[in-house]
Protein backbone atom coordinates (compact mmCIF):
# COMPACT_ATOMS: atom_id res chain seq x y z
CA UNK A 1 0.00 0.00 0.00
CA UNK A 2 1.40 3.36 -1.00
CA UNK A 3 1.13 6.19 1.53
CA UNK A 4 -1.01 8.98 0.09
CA UNK A 5 -1.22 12.62 1.07
CA UNK A 6 -4.51 12.23 2.93
CA UNK A 7 -3.05 9.46 5.11
CA UNK A 8 -0.11 11.53 6.36
CA UNK A 9 -1.82 13.50 9.17
CA UNK A 10 -3.32 10.36 10.73
CA UNK A 11 -0.09 8.44 10.49
CA UNK A 12 1.99 11.25 11.97
CA UNK A 13 -0.30 11.89 14.96
CA UNK A 14 -0.87 8.22 15.75
CA UNK A 15 2.49 6.56 15.23
CA UNK A 16 2.94 3.07 16.59
CA UNK A 17 4.17 2.24 20.04
CA UNK A 18 6.63 -0.60 20.48
CA UNK A 19 4.98 -1.27 23.83
CA UNK A 20 3.48 -4.75 23.93
CA UNK A 21 0.39 -5.63 25.90
CA UNK A 22 1.65 -8.98 27.13
CA UNK A 23 1.81 -10.54 30.55
CA UNK A 24 5.55 -11.00 30.78
CA UNK A 25 7.15 -11.08 34.23
CA UNK A 26 10.04 -8.70 34.84
CA UNK A 27 13.35 -10.32 35.74
CA UNK A 28 14.66 -7.20 37.49
CA UNK A 29 13.23 -4.35 39.54
CA UNK A 30 14.24 -0.80 40.37
CA UNK A 31 17.30 -0.78 42.64
CA UNK A 32 18.72 -4.10 41.36
CA UNK A 33 22.41 -4.12 40.42
CA UNK A 34 22.77 -5.45 36.90
CA UNK A 35 25.58 -6.06 34.42
CA UNK A 36 25.34 -5.54 30.68
CA UNK A 37 25.90 -8.93 29.07
CA UNK A 38 29.06 -9.22 27.02
CA UNK A 39 27.31 -10.43 23.90
CA UNK A 40 28.28 -9.56 20.36
CA UNK A 41 25.39 -10.47 18.09
CA UNK A 42 26.05 -10.62 14.38
CA UNK A 43 22.62 -9.15 13.66
CA UNK A 44 20.76 -6.06 14.83
CA UNK A 45 21.01 -5.06 18.47
CA UNK A 46 20.32 -1.93 20.52
CA UNK A 47 22.86 -2.82 23.20
CA UNK A 48 25.63 -0.20 23.10
CA UNK A 49 29.15 -1.61 23.31
CA UNK A 50 30.15 0.84 26.02
CA UNK A 51 27.90 -0.82 28.62
CA UNK A 52 28.73 -4.45 27.81
CA UNK A 53 30.41 -5.97 30.85
CA UNK A 54 29.68 -2.93 33.00
CA UNK A 55 27.53 -2.79 36.11
CA UNK A 56 24.76 -0.31 36.85
CA UNK A 57 21.53 -0.05 38.79
CA UNK A 58 17.98 -0.42 37.46
CA UNK A 59 16.46 3.05 37.74
CA UNK A 60 12.96 2.23 36.49
CA UNK A 61 10.97 -0.39 34.62
CA UNK A 62 9.42 1.05 31.45
CA UNK A 63 7.14 -1.96 30.94
CA UNK A 64 7.02 -4.63 28.25
CA UNK A 65 8.39 -3.71 24.83
CA UNK A 66 9.11 -5.40 21.55
CA UNK A 67 12.69 -6.74 21.56
CA UNK A 68 14.63 -5.39 18.57
CA UNK A 69 17.21 -8.18 18.33
CA UNK A 70 14.32 -10.58 17.78
CA UNK A 71 11.80 -8.43 15.92
CA UNK A 72 14.46 -7.43 13.37
CA UNK A 73 14.53 -11.03 12.16
CA UNK A 74 10.80 -11.64 12.52
CA UNK A 75 11.05 -13.44 15.86
CA UNK A 76 9.93 -10.96 18.47
CA UNK A 77 10.36 -11.77 22.14
CA UNK A 78 8.57 -9.02 24.09
CA UNK A 79 10.16 -8.37 27.48
CA UNK A 80 10.68 -5.71 30.11
CA UNK A 81 12.68 -2.65 29.23
CA UNK A 82 14.51 -0.76 31.98
CA UNK A 83 16.42 2.42 32.36
CA UNK A 84 19.76 1.38 33.84
CA UNK A 85 22.03 4.01 35.37
CA UNK A 86 25.82 3.71 35.17
CA UNK A 87 28.31 5.78 37.13
CA UNK A 88 30.88 7.57 34.93
CA UNK A 89 33.82 5.79 36.62
CA UNK A 90 32.27 2.38 36.00
CA UNK A 91 32.10 3.12 32.27
CA UNK A 92 35.22 5.19 31.71
CA UNK A 93 37.63 4.29 34.51
CA UNK A 94 39.22 6.25 37.34
CA UNK A 95 40.06 9.20 35.07
CA UNK A 96 36.43 9.68 34.03
CA UNK A 97 35.09 13.22 34.08
CA UNK A 98 33.47 14.20 37.38
CA UNK A 99 29.92 14.03 38.62
CA UNK A 100 27.86 12.49 35.87
CA UNK A 101 25.87 9.35 35.18
CA UNK A 102 24.60 7.70 32.02
CA UNK A 103 21.10 6.23 31.78
CA UNK A 104 20.70 3.52 29.14
CA UNK A 105 17.49 1.74 28.12
CA UNK A 106 18.10 -2.02 28.26
CA UNK A 107 15.92 -5.11 27.84
CA UNK A 108 15.99 -8.19 30.09
CA UNK A 109 18.03 -10.15 27.54
CA UNK A 110 20.80 -7.52 27.70
CA UNK A 111 21.21 -7.90 31.45
CA UNK A 112 22.40 -10.34 34.05
CA UNK A 113 22.42 -9.98 37.85
CA UNK A 114 25.58 -8.20 38.99
CA UNK A 115 28.00 -10.50 40.81
CA UNK B 1 16.78 24.16 -0.74
CA UNK B 2 18.82 25.05 2.32
CA UNK B 3 22.34 26.31 1.96
CA UNK B 4 24.80 23.42 2.27
CA UNK B 5 27.47 25.20 4.22
CA UNK B 6 25.36 25.11 7.40
CA UNK B 7 24.68 21.41 7.28
CA UNK B 8 26.67 18.20 7.08
CA UNK B 9 24.70 17.06 4.03
CA UNK B 10 26.96 16.58 1.06
CA UNK B 11 25.84 17.26 -2.48
CA UNK B 12 26.56 13.58 -3.22
CA UNK B 13 23.99 12.59 -0.61
CA UNK B 14 21.46 15.02 -2.01
CA UNK B 15 21.96 13.62 -5.50
CA UNK B 16 21.55 10.09 -4.24
CA UNK B 17 18.31 11.03 -2.45
CA UNK B 18 16.98 12.71 -5.58
CA UNK B 19 17.82 9.66 -7.70
CA UNK B 20 16.16 7.33 -5.20
CA UNK B 21 13.07 9.51 -5.00
CA UNK B 22 12.74 9.59 -8.80
CA UNK B 23 13.14 5.84 -9.04
CA UNK B 24 10.63 5.10 -6.27
CA UNK B 25 8.14 7.51 -7.82
CA UNK B 26 8.54 5.99 -11.29
CA UNK B 27 7.97 2.53 -9.86
CA UNK B 28 4.84 3.75 -8.07
CA UNK B 29 6.19 2.86 -4.63
CA UNK B 30 5.85 6.36 -3.23
CA UNK B 31 3.45 9.22 -3.83
CA UNK B 32 5.41 12.49 -4.15
CA UNK B 33 2.40 14.43 -2.80
CA UNK B 34 2.59 12.38 0.41
CA UNK B 35 6.31 13.12 0.66
CA UNK B 36 5.63 16.85 0.28
CA UNK B 37 2.96 16.62 2.97
CA UNK B 38 5.36 14.84 5.33
CA UNK B 39 8.08 17.41 4.73
CA UNK B 40 5.63 20.30 5.18
CA UNK B 41 4.36 18.74 8.40
CA UNK B 42 7.81 18.58 9.98
CA UNK B 43 9.13 21.82 8.48
CA UNK B 44 6.17 24.03 9.28
CA UNK B 45 3.73 22.43 11.70
CA UNK B 46 5.56 20.18 14.15
CA UNK B 47 8.60 21.60 15.88
CA UNK B 48 10.12 22.74 19.17
CA UNK B 49 7.35 25.30 19.76
CA UNK B 50 5.23 22.30 20.77
CA UNK B 51 7.74 21.28 23.42
CA UNK B 52 8.01 24.89 24.60
CA UNK B 53 4.25 24.90 25.25
CA UNK B 54 4.59 21.72 27.29
CA UNK B 55 7.42 23.25 29.36
CA UNK B 56 5.52 26.51 29.90
CA UNK B 57 2.44 24.62 31.05
CA UNK B 58 4.55 22.56 33.48
CA UNK B 59 6.10 25.71 34.92
CA UNK B 60 2.75 27.44 35.27
CA UNK B 61 0.73 24.51 36.57
CA UNK B 62 2.24 22.26 39.29
CA UNK B 63 -0.50 19.66 38.83
CA UNK B 64 0.28 19.43 35.11
CA UNK B 65 3.98 19.14 35.89
CA UNK B 66 3.24 16.22 38.20
CA UNK B 67 1.29 14.44 35.44
CA UNK B 68 4.02 15.23 32.92
CA UNK B 69 6.76 13.67 35.06
CA UNK B 70 4.53 10.73 35.93
CA UNK B 71 3.31 9.90 32.39
CA UNK B 72 4.90 12.10 29.75
CA UNK B 73 3.00 10.63 26.80
CA UNK B 74 -0.47 11.30 28.28
CA UNK B 75 0.37 14.75 29.60
CA UNK B 76 1.80 15.80 26.22
CA UNK B 77 -1.34 14.48 24.52
CA UNK B 78 -3.38 16.81 26.77
CA UNK B 79 -1.88 19.65 24.71
CA UNK B 80 -2.69 17.83 21.48
CA UNK B 81 0.76 16.51 20.65
CA UNK B 82 1.29 12.82 19.89
CA UNK B 83 2.48 10.37 17.32
CA UNK B 84 5.50 9.10 15.45
CA UNK B 85 8.67 9.05 17.59
CA UNK B 86 6.77 10.22 20.67
CA UNK B 87 4.67 7.16 21.43
CA UNK B 88 6.43 6.56 24.77
CA UNK B 89 7.71 9.79 26.26
CA UNK B 90 9.74 10.23 29.44
CA UNK B 91 10.31 13.74 30.79
CA UNK B 92 13.39 14.33 32.93
CA UNK B 93 13.40 17.35 35.21
CA UNK B 94 16.30 19.71 35.76
CA UNK B 95 16.67 20.94 39.33
CA UNK B 96 19.19 23.22 41.03
CA UNK B 97 21.36 20.13 41.65
CA UNK B 98 20.68 17.99 38.53
CA UNK B 99 21.10 18.75 34.83
CA UNK B 100 19.80 16.28 32.25
CA UNK B 101 20.85 15.92 28.64
CA UNK B 102 19.64 13.66 25.85
CA UNK B 103 21.61 11.73 23.25
CA UNK B 104 21.10 8.75 20.99
CA UNK B 105 24.51 7.10 20.72
CA UNK B 106 23.22 4.42 18.34
CA UNK B 107 21.50 6.63 15.76
CA UNK B 108 19.34 9.75 16.00
CA UNK B 109 16.29 8.92 18.19
CA UNK B 110 14.52 12.17 19.03
CA UNK B 111 11.03 13.14 20.29
CA UNK B 112 9.47 14.40 17.06
CA UNK B 113 5.97 15.44 18.29
CA UNK B 114 7.44 17.91 20.79
CA UNK B 115 10.74 18.93 19.19
CA UNK B 116 10.31 18.27 15.46
CA UNK B 117 13.17 16.72 13.53
CA UNK B 118 16.62 16.56 15.14
CA UNK B 119 19.26 19.18 14.35
CA UNK B 120 22.24 17.97 12.30
CA UNK B 121 24.61 18.14 15.29
CA UNK B 122 22.36 15.80 17.30
CA UNK B 123 22.89 13.15 14.60
CA UNK B 124 26.62 13.78 14.25
CA UNK B 125 29.16 11.19 15.43
CA UNK B 126 31.09 13.71 17.61
CA UNK B 127 28.01 14.66 19.67
CA UNK B 128 26.80 11.06 19.91
CA UNK B 129 30.15 9.68 21.02
CA UNK B 130 31.23 12.49 23.34
CA UNK B 131 27.96 13.20 25.16
CA UNK B 132 28.29 9.98 27.18
CA UNK B 133 31.98 10.33 28.06
CA UNK B 134 32.49 14.09 28.44
CA UNK B 135 29.11 15.77 28.88
CA UNK B 136 30.61 18.77 30.70
CA UNK B 137 33.05 19.36 27.86
CA UNK B 138 30.26 19.11 25.28
CA UNK B 139 28.07 21.50 27.28
CA UNK B 140 30.95 23.96 27.51
CA UNK B 141 31.14 24.00 23.72
CA UNK B 142 27.44 24.84 23.69
CA UNK B 143 28.22 27.76 26.01
CA UNK B 144 26.86 26.08 29.13
CA UNK B 145 29.21 26.04 32.11
CA UNK B 146 27.69 24.13 34.98
CA UNK B 147 28.84 24.31 38.57
CA UNK B 148 30.93 21.18 39.34
CA UNK B 149 28.46 20.35 42.13
CA UNK B 150 25.64 19.89 39.62
CA UNK B 151 25.19 16.25 38.70
CA UNK B 152 24.79 15.61 34.97
CA UNK B 153 22.49 12.80 33.89
CA UNK B 154 22.91 11.74 30.28
CA UNK B 155 19.97 9.80 28.83
CA UNK B 156 20.94 7.53 25.94
CA UNK B 157 17.81 6.82 23.86
CA UNK B 158 18.74 3.24 23.04
CA UNK B 159 15.15 1.94 22.91
CA UNK B 160 11.74 3.26 21.80
CA UNK B 161 11.32 5.55 24.79
CA UNK B 162 11.89 9.17 23.84
CA UNK B 163 13.25 11.69 26.32
CA UNK B 164 12.71 15.41 26.73
CA UNK B 165 14.26 17.69 29.34
CA UNK B 166 12.08 19.89 31.51
CA UNK B 167 14.45 22.83 31.94
CA UNK B 168 14.78 24.81 35.15
CA UNK B 169 12.52 27.85 35.17
CA UNK B 170 14.70 30.96 35.38
CA UNK B 171 14.32 33.14 38.45
CA UNK B 172 12.17 36.20 38.13
CA UNK B 173 9.76 34.69 35.58
CA UNK B 174 7.01 33.62 37.98
CA UNK B 175 4.72 36.42 36.92
CA UNK B 176 4.92 35.64 33.20
CA UNK B 177 1.99 34.18 31.28
CA UNK B 178 2.19 30.72 29.78
CA UNK B 179 2.62 32.19 26.28
CA UNK B 180 5.39 34.47 27.48
CA UNK B 181 7.10 31.53 29.19
CA UNK B 182 6.86 29.42 26.04
CA UNK B 183 8.61 32.20 24.12
CA UNK B 184 11.76 31.97 26.26
CA UNK B 185 12.09 28.17 25.92
CA UNK B 186 14.38 27.29 23.05
CA UNK B 187 14.89 23.87 21.47
CA UNK B 188 18.32 23.09 22.91
CA UNK B 189 17.13 23.59 26.48
CA UNK B 190 14.75 20.67 25.95
CA UNK B 191 17.62 18.50 24.66
CA UNK B 192 19.70 19.64 27.62
CA UNK B 193 22.45 21.42 25.71
CA UNK B 194 21.23 24.85 26.83
CA UNK B 195 19.64 26.41 29.86
CA UNK B 196 16.72 28.84 29.78
CA UNK B 197 17.51 32.40 30.80
CA UNK B 198 15.11 35.16 31.78
CA UNK B 199 14.39 37.65 28.98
Amino acid sequence: MVLTKDMVAGLVSTGGSARVDADVAPIFKAGDRVTGRNINPVGHTRLPRYVRGHTGVVDRDHGVFSFPDGSSVGQDKPQHLYSVVFEAEELWGPDAADNFKVYVDMWDDYLEPAP
Amino acid sequence: MASYKHTAALPDTVLRVKALESLLTEKGLIDPAALDELIDTYENRIGPRNGAQVVARAWADPEYKKRLLDDGTSAILELGFSGVQGEDMVIVENTPSVHNMIVCTLCSCYPWPVLGLPPVWFKSAPYRSRAVIDPRGVLKEFGVELDPDIEIRVWDSTAETRYMVLPLQPEGTDGMSEDELADIVQRDSMIGTAVVTAP
